[in-house]
């Protein structure tokens, strides 16, 4: 049996294995730029930062940015300088360039990410269904304080979620952060109430209809533009609320979309998991 | 060493989280305890790969009326791609991790108990 083993034994053969993951690493940072050094003028990223991504394309292709060594990308590329506020018209007008790179360059790898959160909720869901709530022998019902207090929160957290997602574009966070806000003021409203339970099946429309809203944005685009997930809608002054084109569009319907997720997975596991 | 601290010290904590997770992992025998290991490796190779897009100087890489990222033809925000690549990896570990949770709940529910070797034996 594996009982034989002393568990000293094993502790010290689990540093061992620690120890020699440390070393590896070790050896890759001998390998990595200096700290301070880390050059992001040298990288593929400064294209994203410039907002120049489409002219960096054609010159790709005609071969203007590589040389023959392949020594990355040169220093000496023409930019357009960006000013907050008065920029307008320009590749991408989404003032966080993480969100633009998200949503608007990588946009088809974040239709994915949606599937996935969507293939590990309904996992979960599927995984955890058909079970019956037992009723707890020690009830002890949440004072009528947290009741009123978690539903005045919950009108509050709401009203920050959508703000989250629907500044994504100029702020930090965007709709991921702004679900997962969301579903938080839900899982107040479980505390409570005891026995509480939101409308599963409305969850579930909106889920479904908010990650329809997110395929049918990418189809319009590869209607109205060359690609799926293109952007169709005009980008504006950098800055503003109504720029960026359809950045905010899709964050909403992404908030919308792992709120109530989200939400699910919570209603799910608390049901599920209370003992008596 | 402590001008290595002050240079690395994201790189070391990185390093330190996926160390601590995987001894974890490798030690502990009840299924909540290994997701939690698991979880400290998923943050501590996030913590990483934002790391090696970071420089003590850089900005945020975000447009505001102060923040300026471009200077003299210069990039001075911290790298955007990969802060985007993590933020993929945070949902996804996150989807992960409640999946895993809900199948432990079903485990406890057949066995009984979480600890992976009494499972194994009542398997046989």
């Amino acid at each position: 049996m594996m009982n034989d083993t002393p568990e000293m034994v094993k502790k010290v053969f689990a540093i061992f294995v620690v120890g020699i993951l440390i070393v590896g690493f070790f050896m890759a940072f001998t390998q990595m730029p200096k700290a301070n050094a880390v050059n992001v003028n040298n990288t593929v990223s400064r294209f994203y930062v410039m907002k120049d991504v489409d002219q960096a394309t054609e010159m790709l292709d005609k071969g203007t940015y590589f040389n023959k060594d392949m020594v990355p990308l040169r220093n000496d590329v023409p930019y357009t300088p960006i000013t907050f506020g008065k920029s307008a018209n320009l590749e991408d007008g989404a003032a966080n360039v993480v969100t633009s790179i998200v949503v608007d360059y990588r946009g088809f790898d974040t239709l994915g990410e949606v599937t996935v959160l969507f293939l590990a909720a309904s996992g979960v869901m599927l995984v955890l269904h058909g079970q019956k709530r037992k009723i707890p022998k020690k009830r002890t019902e949440p004072s009528e304080i947290m009741y009123v207090g978690t539903r005045i929160a919950f009108a509050v957290i709401l009203l920050f979620g959508i703000y989250v997602f629907i500044h994504g574009h100029l702020t930090p966070g965007g709709g991921f952060p702004g679900g997962a806000i969301i579903a938080s003021g839900i899982l107040g409203l479980f505390l409570g109430k005891q026995g509480y339970s939101p409308n599963k099946s409305g969850l579930t429309i909106f889920e479904s209809l908010s990650g329809m809203a997110y395929v049918v944005i990418g189809i319009i685009g590869l209607i109205g533009e060359k690609s799926f997930l293109a952007n169709f809608l005009p980008t504006g002054t950098i800055g503003d609320l109504f720029s960026a084109g359809f950045i905010a569009l899709i964050y909403i319907a992404i908030g919308m979309k792992v709120g109530s997720e989200l939400s699910a997975v919570t209603n799910a596991m608390i049901i599920d998991t209370e003992d008596d | 060493m402590i001008d290595f601290l002050q240079n690395w010290i994201y790189l070391t904590g990185a390093m330190a989280l996926v160390g601590i997770g995987l001894y974890i992992v490798l030690t502990n025998t009840n299924i909540l305890r290994i997701i939690v290991g698991l979880n400290i490796v998923d943050s501590g190779t996030n913590l990483f790969i934002v790391t090696i897009a970071w420089h003590p100087k850089s900005v945020m890489p975000i447009y505001t009326a102060t923040n300026n990222l471009v200077v003299d033809g210069h990039v001075v925000a911290a790298d955007p791609l990969p802060q985007s690549l993590v933020l993929t990896a945070i949902v996804i570990g996150l989807g992960t991790t409640a999946l895993a949770l809900a199948i432990a709940v079903k485990i406890y529910q057949k066995y009984g108990t979480l600890d992976v070797r009494k499972i194994k034996e009542e398997d046989k």
